[in-house]
C-alpha cells in the first residue's frame, strides 16, 4: 500500500473506532450525568424553599435560571433563583429562594465558590452569613451593614450583615443577588414566569 | 527494545524514572489538584487508567501505524480513554468530578502518557508495555499521594477528610492554595535530588 | 614569599570603607525609633514578636549555613537580624508567637537561603515571610487590636486603610485624622503605625547614604500623583495623597523594604522605574484591589522585575553601538 494511503486509512480507522466507542460510552452515561445535575439543582431548591415537593424550570438564560417550587397540590409556593457572578477569587454560584411576589427572601444557598478558606469562604457558613438572608425584605435592593452589626436584631428588614474581614466576598454575593432579583422581577412583570405558559410548551 | 527484567521494568517507575520527581513530567495536574488527598488519588487513578489502556492499545497496533502519523494516532487513542474516564467520574462520582474540573480532560496533554507511548510502548511488546505503564502509574500515584498528603495535613489538618491534627493546630491555608503546591513540590524535588546525590556518591 | 609592594588582582581596586556588616548595622540603628514606637504603642505584644522573629531568623540562618557547609561567621553580618526585625514590624500585634516563628523560618528558608543566601535572593526575605503568613493565615493576619495608648477594650479594630476601603469611612466621616497617623496612635502592624519614627529612621539612612534616595522619593512621587488624581477628581470617594502616604505600611516599605540593596536595581534609570512602579501598584491595589493595603505585594511584584531592569537599563560602554 502506498504510504499516503496507509496514513489516511490508519488514522481514519482509529478515528472511527474511537468515535464509535465513545458514542457507546456517552450513551451509557448520558442519563446518569443528567440525573446527577438535576438532583443537585433539586436538592438546592428544596433547601431554599422549604415545603417544596416538586420543582419546575420556569426560565433559563446565561448565568440566571428561575425555578418554581411547588407544594403537593402543584401550586407554585416560591421562586428559586439560580444565579452566578464574579466573587473575590472565582465565580460564585448561588440559589436564592423567594416568595411568589418576589418581596421576601426565603433562604440563600451557595452552590459553588472558591473564596479564601477561613475568610471569604464563610459565605457558605450559616451562622456568620447565610442566617441573615432568611426572611429579608427584598421588594427593593438589599443592602449590606458595614461595619457588621453585633446581632441580627440590629439589622433593618432589608439589611444583611457583612462577614468581618471578608467585605469583598459579602459584597459579591449581595451584587449577584440584587442584580438577579431585579432581573427576575422584570421577568415576572413581563409574565415570563408563569408555570402554565411553560406547561403548554 | 528494553533489556531490563520484568521486575526492573516495574520498579524503575517508582524511583529511578519516577515521572514527577525524576522526569518532571505531568506537573500541571500534580500542582493543580493535590490540595486534598482524595483529589490527588482520583487524579492518580484516572491517569493510571488512561496510561494502562493507551499503552496496551499502542503497543498492540504499533506495527500498523506509519511513523508520520504516530503522534496523531496516539493522541486520538489517549483522548478516547481520557473521555471515558471523564464521563465515568461525572456519572458515578459527581463530587470528585466537580473538584477535578477541567483537569480530567487535560490528562490528554499530560506528558507522562504521550511520553510513555513515544518512548516505550511504540518500541516494546504488549506485556512489557503493560508493566512499564503499571510502574509509571504507580510512581505517579505515589507522587500525587505524597504531595497531597503534605498539603492536606498542613493546609487543612486532615487526611482524606479525617482530622489528624489536634485542635491546637492552625491550618496553613496557603498549602491548599496554588503557592503551597509550588513550595511543596520544590522542597520534594530538592529532597529527591539530594537523595540521588547521596546514593550516587556512595556507589 | 609575599610582596607587599604590588597587589595583583582584578578590579575593583578602590575599596570603600563600607562593608556588609557596617551597612547592616546602620539599618538596624535606623530602625531604633520605629522599634521604640512599637514597644510604646503595643507594649508586651511588640516585645514578644520582635524577640521571637529575630531569634528564629538567626537560628534558621545558622541551620541553613550549617546544612550548606558555609562558614558560620556570616551569621553576624546583621542581615538575618534585619530580616527578623522587619518581619516583626510588619506583623499584626495580636499574632501568636507560633505563627510569627513560622513566618520567620519561611522568610529565611524560602525567601533567602534557597536562592543561595545573602546577595542571591530575588525577593525581600522579610516580605516573603509576611506574604507566606498572609496567605497561610488570612484571618490572624487581618485581625487588629487597638494600641495600648488608646485605652479602649475591643476585640477587633480596623486599620485606617481598612476603614477607608471597606467601611466607607469618608462617607461616614470616620476617616482617621492625619495627626494620629503621624504619631502612630492607630491600629496596624507593629512598626508601621508611627510615621514620625519611620521618617526619623529614613532620614538617618539617607544622611548616611545607606539607601538610594531615588527609591523613597520615586515611590512617594508616583503614589502622590496616582492617588492625587483620583482625590482631585472626587474627594468624596477617595482619600488625599497625604493620607495614603502616612497610613499603612507605605513609609516602612519605602524607606526600609524597597531599598534593600540585594533586591533593588543597580542603575539609576532602573531604580527610578522600580520606585515609580511600586508607587503605582500600591495605588492600584489600595484603590481598586481586593486588599486594603498593597505595599507588600507591590514591592514583591517590582522585586521580580529587578533582574530585567538591571539588564535593560545597563549604561552603554563608551563607543558601544546602540544595538550592541
Amino acid at each position: 500500500m502506498k504510504l499516503s494511503v496507509r496514513m489516511v486509512v490508519v488514522l481514519t480507522s482509529i478515528g472511527l473506532l474511537s468515535g464509535s466507542f465513545l458514542a457507546t460510552v456517552g450513551h451509557l452515561t448520558k442519563e446518569r450525568i443528567a440525573l446527577n445535575k438535576q438532583r443537585e439543582i433539586e436538592e438546592a431548591i428544596i433547601q431554599v424553599i422549604p415545603g417544596t415537593v416538586s420543582t419546575q424550570k420556569l426560565y433559563e438564560e446565561r448565568d440566571l435560571s428561575v425555578y418554581g417550587g411547588k407544594d403537593e397540590q402543584g401550586t407554585v409556593i416560591g421562586f428559586a433563583i439560580h444565579a452566578s457572578g464574579i466573587g473575590f477569587q472565582d465565580r460564585i454560584t448561588l440559589m436564592l429562594g423567594t416568595n411568589t411576589s418576589l418581596e421576601r427572601t426565603n433562604r440563600l444557598a451557595i452552590l459553588d465558590q472558591k473564596e479564601t478558606p477561613g475568610l471569604g469562604a464563610k459565605i457558605t457558613d450559616a451562622e456568620s452569613f447565610l442566617q441573615y438572608w432568611e426572611n429579608r425584605d427584598c421588594s427593593g435592593a438589599i443592602s449590606l451593614r458595614k461595619p457588621a452589626a453585633r446581632s441580627a436584631e440590629e439589622l433593618l428588614p432589608s439589611e444583611i450583615n457583612t462577614i468581618t474581614g471578608a467585605t469583598i466576598s459579602s459584597e459579591a454575593v449581595l451584587g449577584i443577588v440584587n442584580s438577579s432579583l431585579e432581573h427576575t422581577r422584570r421577568l415576572l412583570k413581563e409574565g415570563k414566569l408563569s408555570s402554565e405558559a411553560q406547561d403548554v410548551n | 527494545m528494553s533489556t531490563k527484567t520484568i521486575g526492573q521494568e516495574f520498579i524503575k517507575g517508582l524511583w529511578d524514572e519516577n515521572p514527577v520527581f525524576r522526569q518532571l513530567l505531568g506537573l500541571c495536574p500534580t500542582l493543580a489538584v493535590t490540595g486534598a488527598v482524595i483529589n490527588g488519588l482520583a487524579m492518580g487513578l484516572a491517569t493510571t487508567f488512561v496510561l494502562i489502556f493507551s499503552s496496551l492499545v499502542v503497543s498492540s497496533i504499533k506495527k500498523l501505524i506509519p511513523s508520520q502519523v504516530r503522534i496523531a494516532s496516539y493522541i486520538i487513542i489517549i483522548a478516547t480513554f481520557v473521555t471515558v474516564a471523564d464521563r465515568f467520574l461525572a456519572a458515578f462520582f459527581p463530587p470528585i468530578s466537580k473538584n477535578l474540573g477541567p483537569y480530567v480532560p487535560l490528562i490528554v496533554v499530560n506528558c507522562i502518557i504521550l511520553g510513555r507511548q513515544e518512548a516505550f510502548s511504540s518500541k516494546n511488546t504488549v506485556w512489557r508495555s503493560l508493566i512499564d505503564a503499571l510502574g509509571m502509574s504507580a510512581g505517579f500515584v505515589l507522587a500525587m499521594l505524597v504531595l497531597s498528603a503534605i498539603r492536606e495535613i498542613l493546609g487543612a489538618g486532615t487526611f482524606l477528610g479525617y482530622q489528624v491534627m489536634g485542635a491546637w493546630f492552625e491550618p496553613w491555608i496557603i498549602m491548599i492554595l496554588p503557592p503551597g503546591a509550588f513550595i511543596t513540590l520544590g522542597i520534594l524535588l530538592a529532597l529527591a535530588l539530594h537523595i540521588e546525590h547521596r546514593t550516587k556518591s556512595r556507589k | 614569599m609575599t610582596n607587599n609592594a604590588f597587589i595583583l588582582q582584578s578590579s575593583p581596586h578602590f575599596k570603600d570603607k563600607d562593608s556588609v556588616p557596617k551597612i547592616m548595622y546602620a539599618v538596624i540603628a535606623s530602625l531604633v525609633p520605629a522599634v521604640a514606637a512599637s514597644l510604646y504603642f503595643f507594649r508586651f505584644r511588640a516585645l514578644v514578636l520582635l524577640v521571637s522573629c529575630v531569634a528564629t531568623c538567626l537560628v534558621t540562618e545558622a541551620l541553613f549555613l550549617w546544612l550548606r557547609r558555609k562558614p558560620l561567621h556570616s551569621l553576624f553580618d546583621g542581615s538575618a537580624v534585619i530580616t527578623g526585625l522587619l518581619l516583626a514590624m510588619t506583623l499584626p500585634p495580636s499574632l501568636s508567637v507560633e505563627l510569627a516563628i513560622i513566618g520567620a523560618v519561611m522568610a529565611i528558608a524560602i525567601g533567602k537561603q534557597v536562592f543561595g543566601g545573602l546577595g542571591y535572593n530575588i525577593f525581600n526575605p522579610a516580605l516573603v515571610g509576611r506574604a507566606f503568613l498572609q496567605t497561610a493565615f488570612p484571618v490572624a493576619m487581618t485581625t487588629w487590636i487597638p494600641p495600648a495608648t488608646l485605652k479602649i477594650q475591643t476585640a477587633t479594630f480596623a486599620t485606617p486603610l481598612g476603614n477607608l476601603r471597606f467601611e466607607d469611612a469618608i462617607a461616614r466621616g470616620t476617616l482617621t485624622p492625619l495627626k494620629d497617623l503621624f504619631t502612630g496612635n492607630v491600629g496596624g502592624c507593629l512598626g508601621e503605625t508611627s510615621s514620625f519614627a519611620l521618617i526619623l529612621g529614613g532620614l538617618y539612612l539617607l544622611s548616611r547614604r545607606v539607601i538610594d534616595w531615588r527609591i523613597p522619593l520615586g515611590i512617594l512621587l508616583s503614589l502622590t500623583a496616582f492617588t492625587g488624581a483620583f482625590w482631585l477628581a472626587n474627594p468624596e470617594k477617595y482619600a488625599s495623597p497625604l493620607f495614603h502616604i502616612l497610613a499603612g505600611g507605605l513609609l516602612i516599605g519605602a524607606f526600609f523594604m524597597a531599598t534593600d540593596m540585594v533586591t533593588s536595581p543597580i542603575t539609576p534609570l532602573g531604580t527610578w522605574i522600580y520606585a515609580l512602579g511600586i508607587g503605582i501598584v500600591i495605588g492600584l491595589i489600595r484603590l481598586f484591589g481586593g486588599f486594603a493595603e498593597g505595599v507588600m505585594y507591590s514591592i514583591l511584584f517590582m522585586n521580580a522585575f529587578v533582574p530585567l531592569l538591571n539588564r535593560y537599563t545597563r549604561p552603554r560602554i563608551l563607543g558601544e553601538g546602540r544595538k550592541a
